[in-house]
Order: C-alpha cells, then sequence, then structure tokens
C-alpha cells in the first residue's frame, strides 16, 4: 500500500544526507538552497550531531573540509553565487582528499540573477571549477527520489574515493512539493571511508598508494596516526614539494582516482525503445520534462528513447555509447543558452545529428521538445 | 583542558630541521616559542594540531613532528581549524588542541574568520606573526603597516593606519588575547598560556621582515620601535576571561535538550478517496502575502493525494516574503506528473489585488482557455480573456485569511473532481480547523 509524504527535492536531498550518514552540516542561506540548511538544522542537533550556521560561504565548506579531516561525514548546501566564494576551498578539499559533499542548487545566473527562479546554467561552472582541471564527480537529481538517492550516492563516492562531490540540483526540483511514496523509496547501501589500519611493519603515510588508482587509507586528525594534510603539491607522505616524481604521481593519481572509478560511480536512468531513430537526453528538471514529451510522442507512434543523465561528470562516455547505439539523433534538453553539457559530450554523437532545446528564464515545455524532434524529421524526410 | 603526559619531550620540532627563514627574521623566534609552549604544556602530539596560513608562516607546520598538521589557503587557517574543533568538541573526545599560526596578510584577508571563531568561542589558539607586510610576494604593504612604513608598494610611505585586531577581537568577546614582540623572553610562556586557555586565544608577535623591512626603513639591529607602532599598541595579556562559555559545550547542552522533542516529519498521506480527475489539471492560486494562499494550495495537494491523485505544488512570492504577492501552482493527475509547468491553467482562484496584478504581469489571462475556471472575489475586475469566470465574495464572507482556500473549496465543488470528505479530512488537521471546516461547510450549502 502506498503511503505518501509530500516533499520537495531540498527535503529528500537533506532525508538522503541523514541517510548517508552525516553528521556535520555547516549552512549560509541562500535561494533556492535554505531550506536544506532549514531541515539539517531541525534534525542534526536532535541526534547530538553537527549543524552550524557559518558567517559567509567560504567558512561553510571550511568548516566541513575540517569536519571530514576530524572524520565526520560532513556536507554544506548553497547555489550559484554561493559556489562562486566556495571554489577555491573546494580545491583544497580536492588537493587533501577529503571527502565532502556540496548540493547546489541552480537558480537563475548570473550573479545575483533571479533568487527565486529555476535555471540550469552551472553544469560547467561546478564541472569545471577546478584549477589544473581535475574532475570532480558531479550528479544531478530530476525529482524528490532521485534527489534522496543521488544524495546517498554522492556521500558513498565522496567517502570511497576520498574526493569533494557535488549534487547539483535545480530550483524546479529542489523547491516543488509532490506526493513521494515512501513504500518505494529505494534502501541505499551505505559506504564508509577505508580507515588506516596498522599491519606489521606499514607505517601511516598520508597520501600513500601503490597504483595511482587506488585511494589512500584514511587516518583522522586527533587520531593516533600523525596527519600531514596540505593543499599545496605533495609527495604521499604530505611534504611540500616542487616537482619530484613522486609529487608528479600523487597530481596524476589525483585525476586517475576519478577517471578510472567513472563507470563504477556512474548512475544514469534510461528508457530505451526499441527502433527508436531518436534519443532525448537531459538532465534535472528539464530530464523531467523530456519524460512527458517522450510519452506524448509514443502516443502519437513515434518511437523515442529517453535518457536521464544523472552523473554529468565524469562524463559517463561508455554508457552514453551503450544508449546511442542505433540512434540516428540525440536531442539534449537544459535549460541554458548555448547548450552547456551538449557541448561536453557532443563528440561522442559524429554522424548522428545533435539538436539542442534550450531556454533561459523559464522552464523548458514538452511541447518545445516535441516540436524540436518534428522539426528535425521534417528536415531529414524532406 | 586535557593535558595527557606522556614521557615528557624537550622538542616537538623535527631533528636537525633548519628553519627555512632568512637570517635574523623574527618566524625563528615564534616558532621556537610555540614549540617551547608545547614542551612546557607536555600535551600528548596526537591530541595537537597545528594549521598553518599562506606565506612563509605556511612553512611553520612541517617544521614540527609527531603533531598533526595542515597547510592550508589563504586567511582560511582559522576556518578550517574551526571546522576541525567543531567536530571534535561536540563529535569526538574534545582532546584536540588546535594552534593556528598566520601572518598580517592572512590575517586580514580571512578576518571574518578570526571575527567567527572569536565569537563562537571554539578553543583554538591563533599565533599572528605579525611582521607588517608580505614577506613571500616581494614585501607588498599590508592592513598592518605602521604609518610611513615604507615598503615595495608603498615606497614614499604608508599614509593608512594599521588596524588595531586587538582591539577589533575584543568586540567579538574574544576570550584571551595577547600582543607581544618576538624577542620577548616570556614569548613561550604567553603562548602556552593560550594553548591552555579553554577556548579562543589570540597571540599577535611583533617582529621583522629582515629582507623587506630593512629597505627604506630606517632600522638599527632588532630595534623594533624603529618603526613598530608598539608605542602606541598595548603589549602584554590585553584580556582573559573567564566567564566564556566554550560552543562546544553550549551546543552540546542545547542539543540534549532538542534531543527530548518528539520527530516532527510530515503527515503520512495514505489514499482513502476516489477522485474525478479525468486529465492533467493545471489550478493557480493568487492573492495576497499573510493570507494563507500557499497552506491552502497545499492542503490542496493534500486532498488531492488522499482522494489517490499525484499533486505537485509550488510556489513563488517577492523576495522580501511578507507582503505583495503570493502564489501557487498546483499540477494534479491520475498520472505521474513529469512536467510540472501550467501552460494552460484549468483553474484560476484569485483572492485579492496583489493575485490579479501579479497574474497579469504573468501574462496568465492570455494562457487560459475556453476550458479555464476563473473563481475570483468579487471585488475584481478581469481583463477580457477566455475561459469561464464566476465572482464571488470570498473576502467579505470569509475573511481574507480564508479567501484563497474558499476559492479552492468553490471551485472543487464546482468540476466535482475531488470529494468533500478530502478536504475535511485535511483542514481537520489544521490549527484553524474549526474555521476551514466551517468554509467547507458553507461552501458546499450554498449552492
Amino acid at each position: 500500500m502506498a503511503r505518501f509524504r509530500i516533499r520537495n527535492g531540498n527535503q529528500m536531498i537533506a532525508e538522503g544526507a541523514l541517510k548517508a550518514g552525516c553528521r556535520f552540516f555547516a549552512g549560509y542561506p541562500i535561494t533556492p538552497a535554505s531550506s536544506i540548511y532549514k531541515s539539517m538544522i531541525d534534525e542534526l542537533p536532535k541526534r547530538g550531531d553537527v549543524a552550524i550556521s557559518s558567517p559567509d560561504e567560504i567558512s561553510a565548506l571550511a568548516f566541513c573540509v575540517g569536519a571530514s579531516l576530524r572524520g565526520f561525514k560532513a556536507m554544506t548546501a548553497t547555489s550559484g553565487p554561493g559556489f562562486s566564494l566556495m571554489a577555491e576551498t573546494l580545491q583544497y578539499a580536492v588537493m587533501t582528499e577529503t571527502p565532502v559533499v556540496i548540493a547546489v542548487v541552480q537558480r537563475l545566473g548570473p550573479s545575483t540573477g533571479g533568487a527565486t527562479q529555476g535555471g540550469q546554467g552551472d553544469a560547467l561552472f561546478v564541472g569545471h571549477s577546478i584549477a589544473g582541471g581535475y574532475t570532480i564527480p558531479v550528479f544531478s537529481p530530476s525529482n524528490p527520489i532521485e534527489a534522496y538517492e543521488l544524495t546517498v550516492h554522492a556521500f558513498n563516492v565522496a567517502e570511497t574515493l576520498r574526493t569533494p562531490v557535488v549534487l547539483l540540483a535545480d530550483k524546479e526540483v529542489a523547491m516543488t512539493s509532490e506526493n513521494v511514496d515512501y513504500e518505494k523509496l529505494p534502501v541505499p547501501e551505505i559506504v564508509d571511508r577505508k580507515y588506516f589500519s596498522p599491519i606489521g611493519e606499514r607505517s601511516f603515510n598520508t597520501y600513500f598508494f601503490e597504483s595511482p588508482d587506488e585511494i589512500p587509507d584514511f587516518a583522522c586528525i586527533g587520531g593516533d596516526e600523525k596527519v600531514t594534510v596540505t593543499g599545496s603539491a605533495h609527495d604521499m607522505a604530505g611534504r611540500l614539494q616542487k616537482n619530484s616524481p613522486e609529487t608528479v604521481e600523487v597530481l596524476k593519481h589525483l585525476q586517475e582516482k576519478i577517471a578510472s572509478h567513472a563507470e563504477e560511480i556512474t548512475r544514469l536512468d534510461s528508457d530505451l525503445t526499441e527502433d527508436a531513430d531518436t534519443l532525448v537526453l537531459s538532465y534535472g528538471i528539464s530530464a523531467r520534462t523530456s519524460r512527458e514529451a517522450v510519452l506524448n510522442l509514443s502516443r502519437k507512434a513515434k518511437r523515442v528513447s529517453l535518457l536521464n543523465v544523472q552523473t554529468l561528470f565524469p562524463i559517463p562516455v561508455k554508457s552514453i555509447l551503450d544508449r546511442i547505439r542505433g540512434i540516428g539523433r540525440v536531442v539534449v534538453v537544459e535549460e541554458n543558452i548555448t547548450g552547456l553539457y551538449r557541448s561536453q559530450i557532443e563528440h561522442l554523437f559524429a554522424g548522428k545529428e545533435v539538436v539542442g532545446v534550450n531556454g533561459v528564464g523559464r522552464m523548458i515545455a514538452p511541447e518545445q521538445i516535441e516540436n524540436a524532434i518534428t522539426h528535425a524529421e521534417q528536415r531529414s524526410d524532406g | 583542558m586535557d593535558v595527557v603526559k606522556t614521557e615528557p619531550r624537550s622538542t616537538f620540532l623535527k631533528d636537525g630541521t633548519k628553519f627555512p627563514y632568512c637570517k635574523g627574521c623574527g618566524h625563528h623566534h615564534i616558532t621556537r616559542a610555540i614549540d617551547d609552549a608545547l614542551v612546557k604544556l607536555q600535551l600528548d602530539p596526537k591530541h595537537v594540531s597545528i594549521t598553518s596560513d599562506i606565506g612563509c608562516v605556511g612553512l611553520v607546520d612541517a617544521l614540527f613532528d609527531t603533531v598533526h598538521s595542515l597547510h592550508t589557503t589563504h586567511g582560511r587557517s582559522a576556518a578550517f581549524a574551526t571546522g576541525i574543533e567543531l567536530a571534535d568538541s561536540i563529535l569526538a573526545d574534545s582532546a584536540l588542541k588546535s594552534i593556528v599560526v598566520i601572518g598580517d596578510g592572512g590575517a586580514m584577508i580571512g578576518l571574518l574568520h578570526l571575527v567567527n571563531a572569536a565569537q563562537l568561542n571554539v578553543d583554538i589558539t591563533v599565533v599572528l606573526y605579525n611582521n607588517f607586510l608580505f614577506g613571500m610576494t616581494g614585501g607588498q604593504n599590508s592592513s598592518f603597516s605602521p604609518l610611513n612604513f615604507v615598503t615595495a608598494t608603498t615606497p614614499h610611505g604608508n599614509i593608512i593606519p594599521p588596524i588595531d585586531l586587538i582591539t577589533l577581537l575584543q568586540g567579538a568577546n574574544a576570550g584571551f588575547l595577547a600582543r607581544k614582540v618576538a624577542t620577548d623572553v616570556d614569548l613561550a610562556d604567553t603562548i602556552a598560556e593560550a594553548i591552555a586557555y579553554p577556548g579562543f586565544a589570540l597571540v599577535e608577535v611583533l617582529e621583522l621582515c629582515t629582507e623587506y623591512a630593512t629597505r627604506g626603513n630606517s632600522i638599527l639591529g632588532n630595534k623594533l620601535a624603529e618603526v613598530m607602532p608598539e608605542k602606541t599598541l598595548d603589549l602584554g595579556i590585553i584580556s582573559r576571561k573567564a566567564d566564556r562559555t566554550d560552543f562546544g559545550g553550549a551546543y552540546k547542552k542545547k542539543s540534549a535538550e532538542m534531543r527530548k522533542e518528539e520527530a516532527n516529519g510530515p503527515a503520512v498521506i495514505v489514499p482513502r478517496y476516489e477522485n474525478g480527475i479525468e486529465r492533467k489539471t493545471g489550478i493557480i492560486v493568487a492573492g495576497t502575502a499573510g493570507e494563507r494562499v500557499q497552506s491552502s494550495a497545499y492542503m490542496l495537494a493534500e486532498a488531492a493525494v488522499l482522494a489517490g491523485a499525484n499533486a505537485t505544488q509550488k510556489n513563488d512570492n517577492p523576495i522580501t516574503q511578507g507582503t505583495g504577492f503570493s502564489l501557487s501552482e498546483v499540477v494534479l493527475s491520475r498520472q505521474e506528473i513529469f512536467y510540472t509547468g501550467i501552460d494552460v491553467p484549468d483553474i484560476v482562484i484569485i483572492a485579492s489585488e496583489d493575485g490579479l496584478t501579479e497574474l497579469d504581469s504573468e501574462r496568465i489571462f492570455q494562457m487560459a482557455s475556453e476550458r479555464t475556471l476563473f473563481i475570483i472575489d468579487e471585488s475584481l475586475q478581469v481583463p477580457p480573456c477566455k475561459g469561464t469566470v464566476l465572482k464571488k465574495p470570498l473576502r467579505k464572507k470569509f475573511k481574507p485569511s480564508g479567501a484563497a482556500f474558499a476559492g479552492i473549496i468553490t471551485a472543487f465543488r464546482n468540476t466535482g473532481i475531488l470529494p468533500k470528505e478530502a478536504f475535511i479530512d485535511v483542514a481537520k488537521l489544521q490549527k484553524r480547523s474549526e474555521y476551514l471546516l466551517s468554509i467547507i461547510e458553507r461552501v458546499f450549502a450554498n449552492k
């Protein structure tokens, strides 16, 4: 029997974080992410855990990094303007291999943009936010259940790969309430970071790995092992160094550990139709709308497949290629002007027609997607 | 404080490490004084962490052995240490002593973090290496440069009076504040006292950059007095408060009280009625902020789910929240709802002039079709549009705070797609249930 609660994406992000074992949240108010902060302030102290108001977004993420280095799962939430301030600390988390989750709820940009208006203009802003070109995992939910599931996943990935992870939501998914059937809520597996255990003569090095795709075992500040953390280029012992062979190896490892695990951390939701010539690829709020457009077209006996890319980065190349076999046309739907994510994946569609459906200032409607597909079909028929 | 005695240590510095600092640089004195303070306190090294900032001071953490060390970003060292301490004091065993080493450049760019740490009163000790300039990047002036100080970027002498951080932090209710000179023989004692203090402590230490401060400034040997502003700045221990509550302790006390609170999750809705929804139905409810527009729309969504439908609801209002229009969009469907926008509204309820003006500016009247049903307060004039317009005395009869709800009930009485019982069940759970139930009865009685 269905047991519904009326929930929005932000509330489910908070529920997902609690499920994942988040014990530390630092928040700074910003529309449309504030209700994540509020939910955590309401819940964590009751459990004896920490939810704290920070004096700015820089502090919010720095608190989380500190708490994570002390050994606790940590999260913050913000929107584009706040994320701008976090960029430096985010890079510190990459360099120091510190697990942390940042929920970024997109609103209309640039600058203060539209605080209460939706948008999907931040995919590359978050995905390309690391100097040196390092990849951080970015996941994007399209409804409250995905928000819950992907938040847990974001924590699991942050913990197992020792990396910051961005959960990229958007105002429409985050702040639209709907009935969620808790009987159908997934029961996700919870994973924790791997702690160093002294075996035999093995001594602890903060950033030790044998092969570059390996994740160094963790030891916390305040624990038995002496931890040496640095945001500067370093060797495996955490010693600041310029370009020793070992330091270069560590730098390559930071990218390799993400790239080599790309497929296993990939989450996608596809609805493939046999013999479809067109595939609609989207994420976030536009993926929901795309689903409606695909349903409408199927009622008109058109064969169209759908791919909801819940993992934006690392780009799930293999999974996307798997799903576009036999497809002649890929329609990429996202609520920004230039087709930001399309620009990242277009090269995968060589020999196929690529159509962008874009918009700004208001939600893309199903009709826009249906019309784009119909026009493309007419073009190729004519 | 927690002092864990192990075998006495004569130093916490790495064996045989040569300091990476210029001859005569005050960093030698200050770093040795931190070590002497740790020796004096005989802290267990695994319960000590040294967090460094950026600049020459950023090399300090690596000089220490066995204690935990972090080298962080410019100005943010205190924020990282605050995060560690918050987790340590509330979630862990509260044994950790955090020492932050920061320069005068870092103290200014990260001023907020020092103010915040002082205000929270987290157990960190900040040692400020104040040499009045940016040494590592070429001797540029800082916010701490004295008047007339010659630096790479004040070649004719500084004209901005220096900041007095200690006075500033007094305004943030800092627990322990001291200002010393690097060559003071009792510097280690003061730092030890700061570390032992159970809360935020800051020791500003005045020193000279031998590479840059000596250029252009008349300094003989280490006579700090030639350039130092200490003639106008207080020296010694300036503040030592015995009555400051540490944040971790206060938080734990408060959270223990909260643990007694009952879980207050959202209501579980198990569908128990039928609905007559034939196709996806978009409803817009518009009115004035503070007149229960959005909560009424939320009740509509709950009633729909109770009647076996799917529902989405989203709100809009001006950013100032409590004034002007208030708007809510509800979509109902038997099928799963994917697109949550409303391109052609089926039902539009307008409870006030504010709501009407906003809908007009959003071109709702142009978007209406023949099937659109408008329920509007009798006082309002709608622009020419398609659809059916029903005028009702919503505000007069049901008060402004009941107008939106009464409009919703009127719409669903007329369309019959949701049962009265569903609204009654939802209304019963509200604080003002009596009034809401009376609205339902009056609307249904008044055919």
